[in-house]
């Protein structure tokens, strides 16, 4: 008997495709879905968590009893915030049903941001380089909108269904998956809000600037404040920035001010109220 | 934002990488299959349980293993191609080399024993690595038929001389 190997056709086990263009067109389809997904993922999760009662964040924060910034070591600084806080919010009209709590910490990073339970946190290194009480007061405007408006529990419910959703595609499951969660919405809390929800922020704290020292002076001298902080910018950077960051350009949000101020007759001139003696040295 | 700038251009580079590197072995791979299979051809492999009955045969265990890994850019893709579902068409060219490469190792080690024939030869594939890692074990084995000098036609009569002549050359050791 003859036996012999006959050589088949190269090739014929190995489908020919073209990877790279394989790669595009999976690449495009699967990058649009996602974010279809996570929009209507964040929305959606967002609109049933602000259905959820202010209350329940209050006793939620309560038990878990978080540690969120040293009052106790700057009890001065602490009180005068919290008083600034009752001074804003008694001026914006809101429903007896909000509490806030002021959080001072010194570490220097320029920033303030509000997180669920009404709770405020203010850094030393935004502290420090306010030049008067109507900046400051914007500044804490501006978080009490956020609370207000519930951004931080909408932001924690769209992100939690958002990032529960991505891994279950991605193929995490068990433990891993509620591990990744948990990290995930801590960082998810406290920074993420939309564009959206700043610019609504900006515009319920410019009224209540404007109720609290009857003018807008100081207002927009935070958003300056904001562009010397970061630097100068290439103007390529600043075009990806206004793309990709979740605030509005800082150019905007001072044009934003004087054509509020403009529509509703306000002043953006007045005496600016100075920052109580010892500021400094309560930080 | 620049961290993730960063980690965007770090999965485009290594996407670039995987594509060139991978593409430039599987041409050279492939390359190199080809020659030794055309300078093999002379030792037939048969999947058949049956060995021919014309003379006496010695029957030895011959193996030829292989592992392999795709590269970076056949990963993602494979995994975009996951999502969607269809054939995963990144692998294909990735197994059909391996169990090539897996065959002609086992012949080169029947060679070496002066086998005229491989008889009911059977594969076995094994994913080797976890995480997001593709790489995988083929094993190809079967019995390699060597003609017994002592109590039949000699080697030489089975396979023209063929086998010996060329032996040397098919041992070369090859790498993916």
């Amino acid at each position: 008997m003859q036996y012999e190997n006959r050589q088949p056709t190269d090739g014929i086990n190995v489908t020919k495709t073209r990877p790279l263009v394989q790669f595009v067109q999976l690449g495009v389809a699967a990058a649009v879905l996602i974010v279809l997904l996570v929009v209507v993922l964040q929305v959606s999760g967002g609109w049933v968590a602000k259905r959820v009662p202010f209350s329940f964040e209050l006793r939620v924060m309560q038990e878990l009893d978080v540690d969120f910034g040293h009052n106790s070591e700057h009890p001065q600084m602490a009180a005068y915030l919290n008083e600034l806080a009752q001074k804003v919010s008694l001026n914006m009209e809101l429903p007896d049903t909000f509490e806030f709590t002021v959080h001072y910490n010194n570490q220097d990073v320029f920033n303030a941001f509000a997180t669920i339970g009404g709770n405020l946190m203010f850094y030393k290194g935004l502290l420090e380089d306010m030049p008067n009480e109507n900046t400051l007061a914007m500044v804490m405007a501006h978080e009490i909108a956020h609370v207000v408006h519930r951004d931080p529990v909408a932001s924690l419910g769209g992100g939690v269904a958002s990032t529960l959703a991505l891994l279950a595609l991605t193929g995490s499951t068990g433990s891993n998956m509620a591990g990744s969660v948990l990290s995930n919405a801590g960082t998810v809390t406290s920074m993420q809000f939309t564009r959206g929800m700043e610019q609504s922020a900006d515009e319920t704290a410019v009224a209540a600037m404007y109720n609290v020292y009857g003018h807008l002076n100081g207002a927009a001298q935070l958003f300056k404040l904001f562009s010397d902080a970061r630097g100068p910018e290439s103007q390529g950077s600043k075009l990806l920035e206004g793309f990709l960051s979740t605030h509005p350009l800082d150019e905007n949000r001072v044009l934003a001010v004087q054509e509020r101020a403009g529509l509703e007759g306000w002043s953006l001139e007045g005496e600016l109220t100075a920052l109580p003696e010892g500021f400094a040295s309560w930080l | 934002m620049n961290s993730v700038l960063i980690q965007a251009g770090l999965a485009v580079g290594l996407l670039i990488l995987g594509y060139l590197f991978g593409t430039i072995a599987e041409k050279r791979h492939y390359k190199k299959i080809r020659q030794r299979e055309a300078s093999s051809a002379h030792l037939p492999v048969i999947a058949s349980r049956y060995p021919p009955e014309d003379r006496i045969y010695e029957q030895r265990l011959v193996r030829g293993e292989v592992v392999i890994s795709s590269d970076y850019f056949k990963g993602f893709l494979a995994g975009l191609v996951n999502f969607f579902g269809g054939r995963v068409t990144p692998f294909e060219s990735l197994l059909d080399r391996a169990r090539r490469e897996a065959i002609l190792r086992m012949k080169e080690r029947a060679s070496e024993q002066g086998a005229a024939y491989v008889f009911n030869i059977k594969f076995d594939t094994t994913r080797i690595a976890t995480g997001r890692l593709a790489a995988m074990e083929v094993l190809a084995y079967g019995t390699a038929m060597v003609p017994s000098a002592e109590t039949g036609p000699t080697l030489d009569d089975a396979v023209g001389g063929m086998l010996l002549n060329n032996s040397d050359a098919m041992t070369t050791n090859t790498q993916i």
